[in-house]
């Protein structure tokens, strides 16, 4: 048998002693990333039947109000309720974000996943932008599905979750950003492509603004009066 | 430098382990890292269809409530009265009072001396929809500025030397009001920017001062007309 160089005897058995730690480490790891894997794919299937099982009950309650709504349309012509009082109620609860309105707009979308972004999309850009927007008297607002109303707070969660009427509104998969706004188009493409898109296509962000007739969805929070009170008496 | 066969093939050997330790390593980082990303589309969704549950099964009592009443025959105008009534709350056109904060932004009495930036020495149209925002999350019930009600509608926009606020001028000094829990109102003031204003009083001498109140008196808003948004019922 060949006899071994005296001078690699001390490095081959370091390798040999670093590699079979290495491979314990691997060994170990592996066991457990993949119990971690287990975990959370139980984790995700929980999410995921919590999530189907929301959105099948949001489908019949759905159902459920487009039925009662038809009710009571029914109960009202019936009873003989003034038409004009109901037109007064569909405008002011257009004007409390209450109710959901279609109508020509801008559709603005926004990608701040660019390399040449250096700073994402922040509460206070957007809250400019839709200033903006209402300057150029949008007649209703959101943002990914969010309806703006006057008391929509935009603020940071953690460092990147952007909350809207406390809910988050990233999105991980298409366009992140999209802005809706109900309004005379020439007046809010005017405004925003000359007030807002400049600004914000320095910073790199891809912005497309287009011309679409738009659905906005009502405000899905709640008015609380808990400490405010009415001033005058309403006369009924 | 000759290496012998053995010695090759030992090295080879090494080579390969070492690169398919570092593919597991790889592949179990790749996994972990698309589990986080779908978990964090599935949160908000769930917490929109949640919201948007509790919004339809809360409505949803609402209307049938009404029907039960237009059953017993109540009067429809009496109902009909009432639902204006609250939208009309909700949209902030009925003058509230209650107890609340006070904030007065003034710009600065002197003036930008030598290198100082005169920008520095007064109130943006920025500060004043920071603080809204604040104000808002921290669950104010209404808002006024300088006597102008704070509805879905509003701007607050900066046109060179005056802002304009719903559609009127307003120029300094800038009186916020708002109604809700007091020590809320004032928790959520301390944000990043309210600190800053809290600089510039200290360096340029604007005026940033906040007084709590037992009673606030904030007017009412005004209602607009609609021509482009149309009412549609949702879910359909």
């Amino acid at each position: 048998m060949h006899r071994w160089k005296r001078s690699l005897a001390l490095p081959v058995t370091m390798v040999a002693i670093a590699l079979g730690f290495l491979i314990s480490l691997q060994a170990q790891t592996q066991k457990n990333v993949s119990a971690t894997e287990q975990i959370s794919a139980e984790r995700m299937g929980q999410m995921k039947s919590v999530l189907l099982n929301s959105q099948a009950q949001n489908t019949k309650l759905q159902e459920d109000h487009r039925v009662l709504l038809e009710q009571l349309d029914a109960a009202r012509k019936k009873v003989g309720t003034d038409p004009q009082l109901l037109a007064q109620l569909e405008q002011l609860q257009m004007l409390g974000g209450t109710q959901a309105v279609e109508g020509p707009g801008i559709q603005i979308s926004i990608d701040d996943r660019n390399k040449k972004v250096l700073f994402p999309l922040s509460p206070d850009v957007i809250a400019r932008m839709i200033n903006t927007l209402k300057f150029a008297g949008a007649e209703a607002i959101s943002i990914n599905g969010q309806r703006i109303v006057g008391s929509t707070a935009i603020v940071l969660s953690g460092s990147s979750t952007i909350l809207v009427n406390q809910v988050p509104i990233n999105r991980a998969e298409g366009i992140p950003y999209e802005l809706n706004a109900i309004g005379d188009q020439d007046i809010l493409l005017d405004y925003f492509s000359k007030l807002e898109a400049p600004n914000l296509k320095q910073n790199g962000l891809m912005v497309s603004i287009a011309r679409k007739t738009l659905r906005i969805p009502s405000y899905k929070g709640v008015y609380v009066f808990k400490q405010a009170k009415p001033l005058v008496v309403p006369e009924i | 430098m000759q290496l012998e066969k053995r010695e090759r093939s030992l090295l080879g050997l090494a080579s390969i382990l070492i690169g398919f330790l570092f593919i597991i390593l790889l592949k179990t980082q790749g996994v972990a890292g698309s589990q986080v990303a779908l978990q964090e589309t599935a949160v908000p969704s769930l917490i929109q269809t949640e919201q948007e549950n509790q919004q339809f099964s809360v409505e949803n009592e609402k209307i049938q409530l009404e029907l039960v009443k237009y059953a017993q025959g109540q009067s429809a105008s009496t109902l009909a009265n009432q639902q204006v009534q609250e939208a009309k709350m909700s949209a902030g056109l009925i003058a509230v009072t209650g107890p609340g904060v006070r904030i007065t932004l003034d710009d600065s009495k002197r003036a930008a001396i030598g290198q100082e930036d005169p920008r520095l020495f007064v109130i943006h149209e920025q500060y004043i929809r920071e603080i809204f925002n604040a104000l808002w999350n921290g669950g104010a019930e209404a808002i006024a500025v300088n006597g102008q009600r704070v509805t879905t509608n509003t701007e607050v926009f900066c046109s060179g030397s005056y802002i304009q606020i719903n559609g009127t001028r307003q120029m300094p000094p800038y009186v916020i009001e708002a109604i809700g829990d007091t020590n809320t109102l004032s928790a959520a003031l301390n944000f990043y920017g309210w600190f800053k204003l809290g600089d510039l009083q200290q360096q340029y001498g604007i005026t940033r001062k906040i007084e709590v109140l037992k009673e606030v008196m904030i007017p009412a808003g005004k209602l607009r007309d609609y021509h482009y948004a149309e009412p549609v019922k949702e879910g359909t």
